[in-house]
């Protein structure tokens, strides 16, 4: 392990070469049809007399103090609290599975994966099934309340339960960053340190945190990052007590017909928290990055707990437990009751097999009966499939450049940008592609009504997560293995594919999972630009749930939950692939 | 209509005579004209934008009639409706063919001014429809916003008769109503409350038995009734049916109270509701506005636009027939003068009401809404 600062060594130094060029001009190009066109779309509208005019509103009007800055204040305070409380549990369970003797760590790393599958929606549906109070009357009080238990306001609704359904969503993130980080950590290291007695916080502090402060660092800014545009859960937990965040308030504005009050949030939005990421990224060059997989290197011995392995097994097996499972059998259950919002009331199967009955919910079949929803499935792994593809190769094009300009300017500036989409809400980017990609761009046909524009949309949304990938994956693959096959004679072709590749496999492999599960359970993305022809399974459930069949979107729910679950499970071979920490 | 054949006697050609007469007098058949019928089944679909579910059963009635022509609904918020509709044409995209939808204040100057959405009225019904509902667009029905109670709770009628008690300690947290920063009916609601300015001033002096002081933040009645509203700590949800289920489940002893659609209460049976609109409370229980059809002006299939347009105008039953099914209930006015009204719902003379007015509406709309905003 050596840290890889200053100026990188070998073949890599020195000037461009003109793969370099080629590469980078190919990542700014891609970069700016991904990202800038939506950003330029904002731009124009805020351009305008109206923009202006809401530029004005916004900072100075009488509407200032709940457009802007209280909606500010609370979403950035969301925003760092998620980051830090993802970063923590999500580290915390990371150092468990992968550096202790923790007992039951297969299963619970497998579990700890799946939170960021499951649709923000409906965790924030299933909190309020579990711990709603009455003030949406008696009958929708959640089931504590309805077994006797006093919920008080600040649990049911407002910035606390939205700031723990993001954590419950979002700490898998920083578990899988962290994990994958930590794993790299010679464990012969730390079993070193043991044997020379170094007691343990000190082996954390002299061993661990260094190796793993890039990856802590950008796991941080991406749950930030997450959490500072999340839309649903606000929307569904923070309304009732007019509790609102930008992203909130961004959606009520174009909602009510001033769509330019809407992009100037948006632009606030964009701009405060590249402020903040701009500060993470100097920080994490500041931290220095560190090549882990080394030539040598070996994995062996765990950290014994001794006595706190089992209350520390139970602990996570809750977290996990709670963060997973649980959401899905509260959905689970309401899909099956016969009253929307009464968990309670008769169980039917109704709204999963029925045959239409025109007393209820307008005669809609069950949903496994409706032709849209097989549609609707397999128009989702189609376009899900190919954006985890897409967005990896466009990552791969960006992520290359990256390490080749290293510590230059553009690499900077290339990682910022593509990590800007994260801070641009689903819905502008879907709006601004309608916009760009919709009509004819002059030889392209119009791409409105087709898979490739809801592919475009789905790059450009999910590219941090795809250069995130890439990056980090070859941020740690040591110079020097490269250097070795060149010195050998392979040119950067088979370098790449003998070496550098294979090594970044598993991050690659989580990256692609990532996308494609983003896609598939994404809603605010695509609710611009779907057609009937092309229907997809988060749109299929709003539309029940906007309809007030709470049932079927539920149902619905489920189904999207087991796709991107077992897809999951199945591309990461039960957590083979992606967490080769599982595997011993 | 289906004619039984029958042996012609000279009793029986006298009364027949008597009958095509009476026929002659009234209106054109409801039936489409044959070459509408066949241009829309050479078309063979109809892609439909609807603001309500009820869509769906408008398919299964549609498809029923004309089984060669498939019927592609589309749920969508009217506000949603209005930016996709804008979006693609703007993009020159060819989609759906037929806008049923509400949002009058914004749908005339997004939608209609720039001949984006274009008017069509089934010539058969041009006599059945008052005119004021036949332009700018033509009216399907009048929707509402309106106050409604729990009538389980309360048999003996609504608990207020005056909006002003909303405002009461009574009623703190437990008025209920759909954010009118997300939703345009609802912002319409409060806007037509500021209009009314006049009659909210006079409900306030029955009410407490003085003329109004206002405060110094507000210019009116109207916007005095919204601050106190929001001070009284009024609870904002995301949907109608967050409404509905908050205001109507049965089996609560002090229900809240709130602002939801009158044709809701269709639902109560099948939702375990009690939903009742308290129509006397002074001085009007809410809104009452128009949802319109439109033909999109470049609908890939304009005659089956059409078409389905004179279908869900329904057809010469005293209902209005299969088609007017799903929208012929409590709450819900069609805007056929010649249908029997609804023997359950008050009479529409008898509903107190504001109809909305458009053009305030839309030049008022925005200073509400800040309002609103600045308030919370």
């Amino acid at each position: 392990m050596m840290p890889t600062t200053g100026a990188p060594g070998g073949l890599l130094a020195g000037h461009p070469s003109r793969t370099t060029a080629a590469l980078t001009g190919a990542a700014f190009a891609l970069v700016a049809l991904l990202v800038l066109v939506p950003l330029a779309n904002i731009a124009v509208e805020l351009a305008s007399t109206d923009g202006a005019q809401a530029l004005g509103d916004v900072f100075a009007g009488r509407i200032a103090r709940n457009m802007l800055w209280v909606p500010l204040v609370n979403t950035f305070t969301i925003g760092f609290a998620v980051a830090l409380a993802c970063v923590v549990l999500g580290g915390v369970m990371a150092w468990l599975v992968t550096m202790t003797d923790l007992p039951l760590r297969r299963p619970i790393g497998v579990l700890a994966a799946l939170p960021f599958m499951i649709p923000t929606f409906a965790v924030a549906l299933s909190w309020t099934v579990v711990f709603g109070d009455d003030r949406l009357g008696p009958a929708a009080a959640g089931m504590l309340m309805q077994l006797g238990v006093d919920v008080p306001g600040w649990l049911a609704w407002g910035g606390i339960p939205v700031t723990v359904v993001l954590i419950a969503h979002l700490y898998s993130i920083a578990y899988l960053m962290i994990a994958a980080a930590l794993v790299l950590v010679g464990r012969d290291l730390t079993a070193a340190a043991e044997i020379a007695g170094a007691p343990r916080n000190r082996i954390l502090r002299a061993i661990v945190f260094p190796v793993v402060t890039p990856s802590v660092v950008a796991a941080g800014a991406l749950c930030f990052a997450e959490a500072v545009s999340s839309f649903s859960a606000p929307a569904i937990l923070g309304l009732p007590v007019r509790f609102h965040t930008l992203a909130t308030r961004a959606y009520g504005a174009i909602e009510t017909g001033s769509p330019e009050r809407g992009y100037v949030l948006i632009a606030v939005m964009i701009v405060t928290a590249a402020l903040f990421l701009a500060l993470a990224a100097a920080l994490q060059r500041r931290g220095q990055s560190f090549a882990t997989v080394g030539g040598q290197g070996s994995r062996r011995g765990r950290m014994p707990l001794g006595r706190w392995r089992w209350p520390l097994a139970l602990a996570a097996l809750v977290v996990v437990v709670a963060t997973t499972v649980l959401p899905a059998l509260v959905l689970l259950l309401s899909s099956f009751s016969s009253q929307s919002g009464n968990p309670f009331a008769s169980l039917t199967t109704h709204y999963w097999i029925g045959a239409s009955d025109p007393a209820i919910a307008q005669g809609q079949e069950g949903v496994l009966r409706n032709p849209q929803l097989i549609r609707a499935t397999v128009v989702t792994l189609g376009v899900g499939l190919a954006t985890g593809a897409a967005a990896l190769l466009a990552a791969l094009v960006i992520g290359l450049a990256i390490g080749r300009l290293r510590g230059r300017f553009p690499a900077g500036l290339l990682q910022q940008l593509s990590f800007l989409p994260l801070l641009i809400p689903g819905l502008a980017i879907g709006a601004a592609c309608i916009g760009f990609y919709g009509a004819p761009v002059g030889p392209l046909p119009a791409l409105y009504g087709t898979p490739a524009i809801l592919v475009i949309a789905g790059v450009a949304a999910t590219l941090p997560f795809a250069v995130q990938s890439v990056v980090s994956a070859r941020a740690q693959i040591a110079p020097e293995l490269e250097d070795s096959a060149r010195i050998a004679g392979a040119g950067p072709p088979r370098v790449l594919a003998a070496i550098t590749l294979p090594l970044a496999l598993p991050k690659l492999i989580a990256g692609f999972v990532l996308v494609f599960v983003k896609m598939v359970r994404d809603l605010d993305l695509v609710i611009l630009l779907y057609t009937p022809q092309l229907p997809l399974l988060t749109v299929v459930a709003f539309r029940y749930a906007s309809d007030g069949f709470a049932q079927f979107a539920h149902a619905v729910t489920v189904v999207i939950l087991l796709v991107s679950v077992l897809a999951h499970l199945a591309a990461s071979g039960f957590g083979r692939a992606t967490q080769p920490w599982l595997r011993d | 209509m289906i004619i039984k054949p029958f042996p012609i006697t000279p009793g029986k050609a006298s009364l027949a005579a008597a009958v095509c007469g009476l026929l002659l007098a009234a209106p054109a058949s409801a039936e489409p004209p044959a070459d509408l019928i066949a241009a829309a089944e050479a078309e063979g679909q109809v892609v439909v934008y609807s603001f309500t579910s009820r869509v769906f059963r408008v398919e299964t009635a549609f498809e029923a009639a004309y089984p060669n022509i498939d019927l592609v609904p589309f749920d969508i918020s009217s506000t949603e409706q209005i930016a996709r509709i804008t979006a693609e044409l703007g993009a020159g995209i060819q989609s759906a063919d037929v806008a049923y939808l509400a949002d009058a204040p914004i749908v005339y100057d997004a939608l209609v001014a720039p001949g984006h959405l274009l008017p069509f009225v089934p010539p058969a019904f041009a006599d059945r429809i008052p005119d004021a509902f036949e332009t700018p667009l033509l009216a399907h029905r009048l929707s509402t916003k309106v106050l409604m109670y729990n009538e389980e709770a309360h048999p003996d009628g609504a608990p207020v008769d005056n909006l002003w008690q909303l405002t009461l300690p009574d009623w703190t947290g437990r008025v209920v109503m759909v954010d009118p920063s997300t939703r345009g009916d609802y912002l319409d609601l409060l806007t037509e409350i500021v209009l009314q300015s006049d009659a909210m001033a006079a409900a306030y002096e029955a009410q407490f038995g003085m003329p109004i002081a206002l405060d110094d933040d507000v210019t009116n009645a109207g916007e005095q009734f919204i601050k106190d509203l929001l001070e009284n700590d009024v609870v904002f949800v995301s949907s109608t049916d967050d409404v509905n289920a908050a205001v109507g489940a049965i089996g609560q002893d002090n229900p809240p109270i709130g602002f939801t659609s009158y044709s809701d209460r269709r639902d109560n049976e099948e939702e375990g509701w009690a939903l009742q609109v308290a129509n006397d409370v002074a001085p009007a229980p809410g809104i009452i506005y128009p949802a319109f059809l439109g033909v999109l002006s470049n609908a890939p299939h304009p005659s089956a636009a059409e078409l389905l347009i004179t279908f869900m105008m329904g057809d010469d039953s005293e209902t209005g027939g299969p088609a007017l099914a799903p929208f012929y209930v409590p709450g819900d006015y069609l805007t056929r003068v010649d249908l029997a009204p609804h023997p359950d719902a008050i009479p529409l003379d008898d509903f107190n009401a504001w109809r909305i007015q458009p053009q305030p509406t839309a030049a008022l709309r925005q200073d509400v809404a800040d309002l609103v905003l600045s308030l919370q």
